[in-house]
C-alpha cells in the first residue's frame, strides 16, 4: 500500500480542511484594470454588433457612412474612457440604504432572492445577478446607477434590521480605501456613514456591498452566506 | 476566419475568463509582476490562437493549457528552475522514500481545533507564499484540483499525465502544504 494513502481519519480530515482553504483562493479578488490596459492596446476592440453595411452598398452614402464610422470611432473612445469603474462612495451607498428604507426610492416588493433577480432583469437586462442569501426575509428590491454603472439593491431584514444588499459587476465598480477585514481568505472593506456601517467585497466577479445599522461582524456573516 | 469574427469571438468568449486567469498566474507565480506578464502573454495568445477554440467548449480549460504552456515557455527561456525540480523531471513522480518521510515529519498538532478554523486564519496571501514551496508540478495539481476546482479527469489532460499521477500529487501537495503552513501557524500563534 502507497504510504501516502492512508486512511486514517485525521489525515482525510487534514487533507480536506487543506482542499478546503485552498478553494477559497478562487474567490480572491484581483484587479484586473492593468491587464485590460495593456490588452486592449494589443487587441483591437471589440467588432460593434449589427449592421451598417446597406449604408455602405449605397455608392452615393458611402461618404456619409465614412463620416459615421468616424464618430463611432470618437464615440467608442470616449465611452471606453467613460467606462472607467465607478467610485462606490460611502455616502452615497449609505443614502441608497435610507431612501431603499424609507420608501423614496421606487421598489418591487419581492419576498425571495429568485423574484428580485426576476424583477431586475425585466427592469434592466443588464442587471448584475444577486446571489441569494439563504437565512434571510427578503423584502423589496430596485436597480440604481452610479456614474451609468447598474447596481442591484435587495432590502434584506437582519432579525428586525433593514440591510440593503448592493450588487454590481466587479469591473464596473472601484472600492474607496479604507480599513478591511479579512474573513475566510475574503478581504472586507469596511465603512461607516453615521450609524450605518457598509462592508464591500468582491466575490465571482461581483461587487457586493452590505449596509445597515448593524455591526460589520454581522454584515460580514450576511455576506459569507452569499451563495454565487 | 475573418478578422472581425475572431475578435467577436475573443471577447465573447475569452475576455470574460481573464480575471481567473490572472488570479491563477498569482497563485501559481507568487509575484505581482510576474504574473501579469503571464496573464498577459497567456490573453495574447489566447487570442492569436482563437481560431483553435469551438465556441461552447470549456474555455477555462483551454485557457489553462495555454498558461501552463505559456509558463514552460518563460520558466525555460529565463533559464529558471522551480525550487530546483526541473519540468522534465516532474514528468514522472518523484515519490522517493525521503520525501514520503519528510511528509509525515510532523504530526498536525492543534489540540481540539478544527483544522478548518486554523488554515481560515492565514491571509491569502500567505497560503499562496506557502505554495511556493511546493514544487511547480505539485503546484499546478493544486492550483487545478482544490483552486479551480477541475475534476481530476481535466486537470490531467491539462497537466498531460496520467489520472492516477494527479491523485497522488494532489494527496502529497496537500501533505507538503500542511508541514509548511504548521510551523507558520505556530510562528503566528495561530495554534
Amino acid at each position: 500500500m502507497n504510504p501516502l494513502f492512508n486512511d486514517n481519519p485525521a489525515d482525510v480530515q487534514l487533507d480536506q480542511a487543506i482542499a478546503n482553504r485552498l478553494s477559497k483562493l478562487r474567490s480572491m479578488p484581483v484587479d484586473t484594470s492593468s491587464l485590460d490596459r495593456a490588452l486592449r492596446r494589443q487587441v483591437p476592440a471589440p467588432p460593434a454588433r449589427g449592421g451598417m453595411s446597406w449604408l455602405l452598398s449605397i455608392r452615393p452614402l458611402r461618404a456619409v457612412a465614412a463620416s459615421v464610422a468616424i464618430l463611432l470611432v470618437i464615440s467608442a473612445i470616449l465611452i471606453s474612457t467613460i467606462s472607467a469603474p465607478a467610485m462606490a462612495s460611502p455616502a452615497q451607498m449609505a443614502q441608497f440604504h435610507r431612501d431603499l428604507v424609507a420608501g423614496v426610492t421606487p421598489a418591487m416588493r419581492v419576498d425571495s432572492i429568485d423574484a428580485a433577480n426576476r424583477a431586475l432583469a425585466a427592469q434592466s437586462p443588464q442587471s448584475p445577478q444577486v446571489p441569494d442569501v439563504p437565512a434571510q426575509h427578503v423584502m423589496a428590491c430596485c436597480m440604481k446607477s452610479v456614474k451609468n454603472k447598474k447596481v442591484a439593491c435587495v432590502l434584506l431584514k437582519d432579525n428586525a434590521t433593514p440591510v440593503t444588499l448592493t450588487v454590481a459587476n466587479a469591473s464596473d465598480m472601484k472600492t474607496p480605501e479604507a480599513g478591511s477585514i479579512t474573513r475566510g481568505g475574503v478581504s472586507y472593506n469596511v465603512q461607516s456613514v453615521g450609524s450605518l456601517n457598509m462592508v464591500m467585497t468582491e466575490r465571482h466577479d461581483k461587487w457586493i456591498c452590505l449596509i445597515g445599522e448593524l455591526s460589520a461582524d454581522r454584515l460580514i456573516d450576511i455576506a459569507d452566506q452569499l451563495q454565487f | 476566419m475573418d478578422p472581425q469574427e475572431a475578435t467577436q469571438r475573443f471577447y465573447d468568449s475569452i475576455w470574460p475568463h481573464r480575471a481567473a486567469v490572472l488570479r491563477t498566474a498569482r497563485i501559481l507565480t507568487g509575484n505581482v509582476h510576474e504574473a501579469d506578464d503571464l496573464a498577459q502573454m497567456t490573453m495574447l495568445n489566447a487570442f492569436k490562437g482563437i481560431e483553435r477554440f469551438t465556441p461552447g467548449t470549456d474555455a477555462a480549460k483551454w485557457l489553462m493549457t495555454i498558461l501552463r504552456n505559456c509558463r514552460i515557455d518563460r520558466i525555460r527561456s529565463a533559464g529558471k528552475r522551480a525550487h530546483a525540480v526541473s519540468l522534465d523531471q516532474l514528468a514522472f513522480e518523484p515519490a522517493g522514500a525521503s520525501e514520503e518521510a519528510a511528509i509525515g515529519a510532523e504530526p498536525w498538532d492543534a489540540g481540539d481545533e478544527p483544522p478548518d478554523a486554523i488554515l481560515n486564519r492565514f491571509t491569502d496571501q500567505e497560503v499562496i507564499d506557502a505554495l511556493q514551496n511546493l514544487p511547480e508540478e505539485i503546484r499546478w495539481t493544486l492550483l487545478l484540483i482544490d483552486v479551480e476546482q477541475l475534476d481530476q479527469r481535466e486537470a490531467a489532460e491539462i497537466l498531460d499525465v496520467p489520472v492516477g499521477t494527479i491523485k497522488s500529487r494532489a494527496h502529497r501537495g496537500r501533505a507538503m502544504l500542511r508541514q509548511t503552513l504548521l510551523p507558520m501557524a505556530k510562528e503566528k500563534r495561530l495554534i
